[in-house]
């Protein structure tokens, strides 16, 4: 089948066209470049997820050190859906870019190259096996994403990303000090290259050291879990999602943080074998509730329509990690809560990115009266921040809802009530926020653009989603997401 | 075997103590060129009875990288800075010397709690690359200049490094090589944000960045 030169393909094709932006010589053909190698991405990305479904369940190539399975195409398909909005996004944000930040050629090379690095190595992530390549990938990401935060390099955003690279580098680091300590836990046939394989380690047959493992599960849980935001490692992230461009901030809170995430239930597996059902599920439901809580705190305090989008990316996290560790059951809804998170928290950012823009601020006090300034835009604010605290009949409503029916089923009585109490207090404090900036009377100064048609295109997409999502699941996407939570949280 | 890791472990050691204490232009650098010059030779010792090609190639890529390029680039960096005196840090000198004394105590114990798990790592190599992750975060924690935030990250790398050398048997040249790669990048990438910083702000006073809170 020519089903493994596709993985390879995933992996070649944004990396030639990183290469391919550098070239370039004009600001609109990179924009265009990126676009159109994202959605030939997302083919690719189909393509694999009805073979993996359909088939045995995976696809291997070169010699197993590539290796897709529901789970992995699961993510894939999110990661290269996410990649597209954006894309298409990144070309009405900076055509309509303010004087201070012209979309010049350099800036625009830089930007492409960058952008699509960081989905190769994202990419690669998700289809490695061998856990080092997947920690080699995840460092990969923190390197290339660093100069998307400065694009525009100016004081605040240096300081962003300066915070970024070093305090993600450290987490990268325990996180390899983890992914070290759970190769040397396999005490049979440690020798060799396959002692960093996913599929020798999450095998029933391995036997690995408990304690070996149980201090790997640790290392790797602060580790990744500081790239993926979850409290109280997540202090790099409100900074450097306010100062990126918006098309960057879509993506670091889209799918940056879930390749996190990722990485860290790929050793739940082995941790589950070695040290029983509740050592690793215990430990995400304590960070993931944790996470919902301190979220809470900063969303109420917030006003910076930038970083509250940020902390609700904390929140959000937080939740899909409690998912993870309320079992089967969880695990589907934190799946589902994946895909309606990534979407609806993307279609966020780009509305706060282009009020922000015509507003002159993404301070909220500065927004009023979004719907009538500019109508799509508004809308879309209106809706994606309804749908991020949980407003029926979107999506997430579903996801959260399947999650207290997992927690009840679990009896996680205690996490149970935080995460209400929270999702009570950032529903009150949010729906304050989102008022103020949608209703009301827009202030003098804004500068609306027309809107044409790639604008109402993403706009229509991401809301076509979590409202058909929220109102009907269909059969084949309830099957996919339920193989994929049967890998990481065994079958119900 | 074990006499020439005790040698690496005693110099390894000395230059974790010398970073530790160090105030001078220029030090940094040149005891982190001599630190990644001892922990590269790690896996030609750990494997000096079936040495490989791969393990002597990655040895020198290690050599290299660790104990010329790196030096050489924050020394470079080192020249552009605009400053020429060292400010005090967070946590003085004679306090982060002391501080390295019970920390080392902690490594031995950590060590010992290690050994029964990891039955073919040396023991002291495993004391070694503990303290050096200690040290190393303690130096990103409590310095003030970005390049001595950087020589931080390089010692916690160097302990890791260690760590992979002695606790994983046979040779793992893809990761290895993945690792090391990724480490060059990062170097190069943290250079290029202290110019950009520099040029900026005109200092590289990481203290200084406290702009963006809550």
């Amino acid at each position: 089948m020519f089903l493994d030169q596709s993985i390879a393909a995933m992996l070649i094709l944004p990396a030639l066209g990183a290469a391919l932006c550098l070239i370039l010589s004009r600001p609109r053909h990179v924009l265009t470049a990126i676009v159109g190698i994202s959605a030939l991405q997302l083919v690719l990305a189909a393509n694999l997820w009805t073979a993996v479904l359909g088939g045995h369940g995976f696809v291997t190539a070169a010699a197993s050190w590539l290796y897709v399975d529901a789970f992995s195409a699961f993510h894939i398909i999110v990661l290269a859906l996410v990649f597209v909005l954006s894309s298409v996004f990144a070309g009405v944000y900076f055509t309509n870019a303010s004087s201070d930040q012209t979309f010049t050629l350099t800036i625009a090379r830089r930007y492409g190259a960058l952008w699509l690095g960081s989905l190769a190595a994202m990419t690669l992530v998700l289809v490695s096996n061998s856990l080092g390549i997947m920690w080699v990938g995840m460092e990969a990401t923190t390197l290339l994403t660093a100069f998307l935060i400065s694009l525009y390099p100016n004081r605040l955003s240096l300081e962003a990303m300066w915070k970024y690279l070093l305090i993600c580098s450290i987490g990268i680091a325990f996180a390899f000090m983890g992914t070290l300590l759970a190769a040397a836990s396999l005490q049979v046939g440690s020798a060799g290259e396959t002692a960093f394989f996913w599929t020798n380690l999450a095998s029933a047959e391995t036997h690995v050291d408990p304690t070996l493992m149980k201090f790997a599960f640790i290392f790797v849980l602060v580790g990744y879990g500081t790239k993926a935001g979850l409290a109280p490692i997540h202090s790099w992230l409100p900074d450097a999602h306010s100062q990126a461009p918006t098309p960057v901030s879509a993506m670091f809170s889209g799918f940056l943080l879930n390749t996190a995430l990722y990485c860290i239930m790929r050793f739940v597996p082995p941790a589950r074998h070695a040290l029983g059902e509740h050592f690793a599920s215990g430990l995400l439901i304590f960070f993931g509730t944790l996470s919902i809580l301190v979220a809470a705190g900063f969303i109420v305090f917030q006003r910076d329509a930038k970083r509250l989008l940020a902390y609700h990316s904390v929140e959000h996290l937080g939740i899909i990690a409690l998912g993870y560790g309320l079992g089967p059951l969880g695990a589907f809804a934190a799946l589902f809560h994946t895909f309606n998170h990534s979407v609806c928290k993307a279609l966020a950012f780009f509305a706060v990115g282009r009020l922000g823009q015509e507003f002159g601020s993404h301070e909220m006090h500065a927004i009023s009266g979004a719907l009538r300034a500019d109508r799509l835009w508004g809308t879309a604010l209106l809706v994606s921040f309804l749908a991020l605290i949980g407003v029926a009949p979107f999506s997430i409503f579903m996801s959260e809802y399947q999650l207290l029916r997992a927690a009840v089923s679990a009896g996680a009585w205690l996490p149970l009530a935080l995460f209400l109490l929270a999702s009570g207090v950032v529903f009150v404090a949010a729906l304050r926020h989102v008022i103020a900036m949608a209703f009301g009377i827009p202030t003098a100064t804004v500068r609306v653009a027309r809107n044409g048609s790639a604008a109402f295109l993403i706009v229509g997409v991401a809301m076509g989603l979590l409202l058909l999502l929220g109102l009907w699941m269909p059969l084949s996407l309830s099957k996919a997401i339920g193989s994929a939570a049967a890998i990481v949280a065994g079958q119900p | 075997m074990l006499p020439f890791l005790g040698i690496i472990q005693a110099l390894g050691l000395l230059t974790s103590f010398a970073l530790l204490g160090t105030r001078s232009k220029g030090a940094g650098p040149q005891w982190l060129a001599f630190q990644g010059l001892l922990c590269g030779l790690v896996p030609i010792i750990m494997h000096a009875d079936g040495l490989t090609t791969q393990v002597v190639l990655l040895a020198i890529g290690n050599i290299v990288l660790k104990g010329i390029v790196f030096p050489w680039v924050l020394l470079r960096l080192r020249a552009r800075a605009p400053y020429h005196r060292e400010v005090v840090p967070f946590i003085g000198i004679v306090g982060s010397t002391l501080f390295g004394i019970p920390v080392l105590a902690l490594s031995v114990w950590l060590a010992l709690r290690m050994t029964p798990a990891l039955k073919h790592a040396p023991f002291v190599m495993l004391v070694l690359s503990i303290f050096l992750i200690f040290v190393g975060l303690f130096l990103i924690v409590t310095r003030r200049k970005a390049l001595m935030q950087v020589i931080g990250y390089l010692v916690l790398e160097n302990g890791i490094f260690v760590f992979s050398a002695i606790a994983i048997s046979g040779t793992l040249l893809l990761v290895e090589l993945g690792v090391l790669l990724d480490a060059f990048v990062a170097v190069f990438v943290m250079g290029i944000a202290i110019l950009h910083i520099n040029s900026e702000f005109g200092f590289m006073d990481v203290d200084q960045l406290t702009a963006l809170r809550g």
